[in-house]
């Protein structure tokens, strides 16, 4: 999944002479908490209604700023951004790392579009599969090559669509596996696949259940 | 008086084969068993549901790839339909077939809203996981819907209660933004099991905001903490819509012999469950109220849940032995042991070490869920 998948495009964006008020009724009205600020068309800075918040307010360092200040005083600059052919870890990696809740992407000079925290969670609700009717197996795999094949050419075999799948290390050696599957009947595939020796996490064994 | 049963024998039609677990021998088991216990079915025969019927919820593009499946047909979209999936295999008639369960429940709600009988309890349908333009888990109609759709029509108010272990994902989103359906749907957590969603947060949208409410349960969820959500939840729900008629899910795959899910019910919580709810139906829907079926995978135990529901709204007697040639036939038949007693033998589980937080949990969950929708109940 690309960052060109997920952003929001066209991008809102405010003149560096625009007034703090002027952006900050922007952002109530559209519901929105990052704007772009350009000058002469090219990408200058980023405001968000936190910035405005403290601008304005009596907390401010050297006093409140006069809400008909202009943006480009208060603005965040130079601005951190994002090409649309990144991953989306890619933008998770630097929202998180810089802690900031918006990512402008560029194409060239070329402002295309805005990623923020809103639009990752949708991204990691896409990638969990969760959008489609399924059933959730769990499944530890040894960390070398082919067992994913083995898993997924079971799962063929037994006629099952994967909607997703996500692995991540959970020890010394392994993954885990998550696998959300189109099936009602998770159970008789945990089952199936023990015989043929995975180490199926969820669904548990239960000794009292029987046909 | 008796309760009205609408049975036909075309529900057999509806088979995925004999390896699946959706089997038309629980209902043969049951007939059976009732006959065994000394009361044969009376049962209204229904009328199939026709297509324009079947279009009141599920759109054209949808019907269409079922009749062609069931005619032998192939399309490559058929998977986009969830059919010819590991869930949902294509079989000769199966639009037919489906169109008979549907004609059931669509009898059932027509027999409530004419006047023509106040509960009314359809032996089939139940089939939740249905969606306008997707068949999924073992549901290639909704009769729920169809059925939900006739009694709105009539200008009623309905409150759809599902208590099969699975969410009733199809029948939630067919009536999302519907003011006039409450549905509750109270199921082991979607967190594992099939569809995945049942989240208290799915509350319902534009008009129909505030009344989908959903109590996900923590698996290993055992009677008593099922008994006090359950209650905890329904009761003001119900209290506040008013609702004209019930639509009830009897699925019976809550049961600790089911072999699809987790949640550890025993024969004894459906021996209270059933008449609570027939209670709620007196007590908040003027006694309206249309039973189906549901899931239930474990043959022993859904031919016993489901007898226990046929006998609770008869009004009959509940045995404690079951009859020793229904035993041996079907124990016979299926190659073991079945449960003696209507009610499960005491400490037929192992003890669950987490018992206490499952029973926080569930409370908090439920809690969670009516502090959210609360809010629209003005």
């Amino acid at each position: 999944m690309l960052i060109k998948d997920v952003m929001h495009s066209p991008v809102l964006t405010v003149d560096v002479g625009v007034t703090l008020e002027a952006a900050y009724h922007i952002m109530l009205q559209r519901n929105i908490r990052h704007i772009p600020v350009t000058q002469e068309g090219r990408l200058v800075g980023m405001i968000t209604d936190r910035d405005i918040r403290l601008a304005t307010s009596p907390f401010a360092v050297g006093g409140a700023k006069p809400t008909d200040t202009p943006v480009g005083q208060v603005m965040a600059q130079p601005v951190i951004t994002g090409d649309p052919l990144d991953p989306v870890e890619e933008a998770a990696r630097v929202m998180r790392q810089r802690k900031i809740g918006a990512l402008p992407i560029l194409e060239g000079e070329a402002l295309v579009g805005i990623v923020t925290g809103i639009d990752l969670l949708d991204a990691l609700l896409r990638l969990t599969g969760v959008e489609k009717p399924s059933g959730r197996l769990e499944v530890c795999l040894d960390d070398r090559p082919g067992e994913l094949a083995r898993l997924s050419g079971e799962l063929a075999q037994q006629h099952i669509n994967i909607h997703s799948l996500l692995t991540y290390p959970c020890g010394e050696g392994t993954v885990t596996t998550v696998v959300r599957v189109g099936t009602l009947d998770t159970r008789r595939i945990a089952r199936e696949l023990r015989q043929k020796g995975f180490v199926v996490q969820w669904p548990p064994e239960i000794p009292s259940k029987r046909l | 008086m008796s309760v009205p049963v609408i049975y036909s024998p075309q529900y057999q039609l509806y088979n995925f084969g004999p390896q699946h677990p959706f089997s038309p021998l629980r209902l043969e088991m049951l007939l059976d068993l009732l006959e065994h216990l000394g009361h044969p079915l009376q049962f209204v025969e229904p009328a199939q549901a026709t297509r324009e019927e079947v279009r009141s919820v599920h759109l054209e593009s949808f019907v269409r790839r079922v009749e062609a499946a069931g005619r032998g047909e192939y399309s490559p979209d058929f998977d986009h339909y969830g059919l010819g999936t590991a869930d949902t295999p294509i079989f000769p008639g199966m639009d037919e077939a489906a169109r008979w369960l549907v004609g059931g429940t669509l009898t059932a709600a027509r027999m409530v809203s004419s006047g023509a009988a106040r509960e009314v309890l359809q032996l089939g349908g139940g089939l939740h996981h249905a969606q306008k333009d997707l068949a999924s888990g073992f549901c290639v109609y909704n009769d729920l819907s169809v059925a939900i759709r006739h009694l709105t029509e009539q200008g009623l108010r309905v409150a759809y209660i599902d208590i099969d272990v699975h969410h009733g994902d199809g029948v939630q989103w067919i009536h999302y933004d519907e003011p006039h359906v409450l549905t509750f749907s109270i199921h082991e957590s979607g967190r594992y099991l099939y569809p995945g969603t049942g989240h208290t947060h799915e509350i319902g949208k534009a008009l129909g905001t505030g009344r989908k409410l959903n109590i996900p349960l923590e698996p290993f969820t055992e009677d008593d903490s099922y008994l006090e959500v359950l209650q905890m939840g329904l009761e003001p729900a119900l209290h506040w819509f008013r609702p004209d008629v019930l639509v009830v899910q009897c699925g019976a795959d809550a049961h600790f012999q089911d072999p699809l899910a987790e949640i550890l019910l025993t024969t004894q919580a459906y021996a209270k469950i059933f008449p609570l709810l027939r209670q709620y139906a007196a007590a908040f829907a003027g006694g309206r109220a249309v039973y189906t079926l549901g899931g239930g995978y474990s043959l022993d135990a859904t031919s016993r849940i489901w007898a226990l529901l046929y006998l609770t709204l008869q009004g009959l007697p509940l045995p404690d032995h079951l009859p020793e040639p229904w035993l041996r036939r079907w124990g016979t038949q299926l190659g073991h042991f079945l449960t003696h007693t209507l009610f499960d033998p005491e400490g037929a589980y192992p003890e669950i070490p987490r018992k206490a937080e499952i029973e926080r949990r569930n409370r908090q969950v439920t809690e969670r869920m009516l502090e959210s929708v609360r809010p629209y109940w003005s």
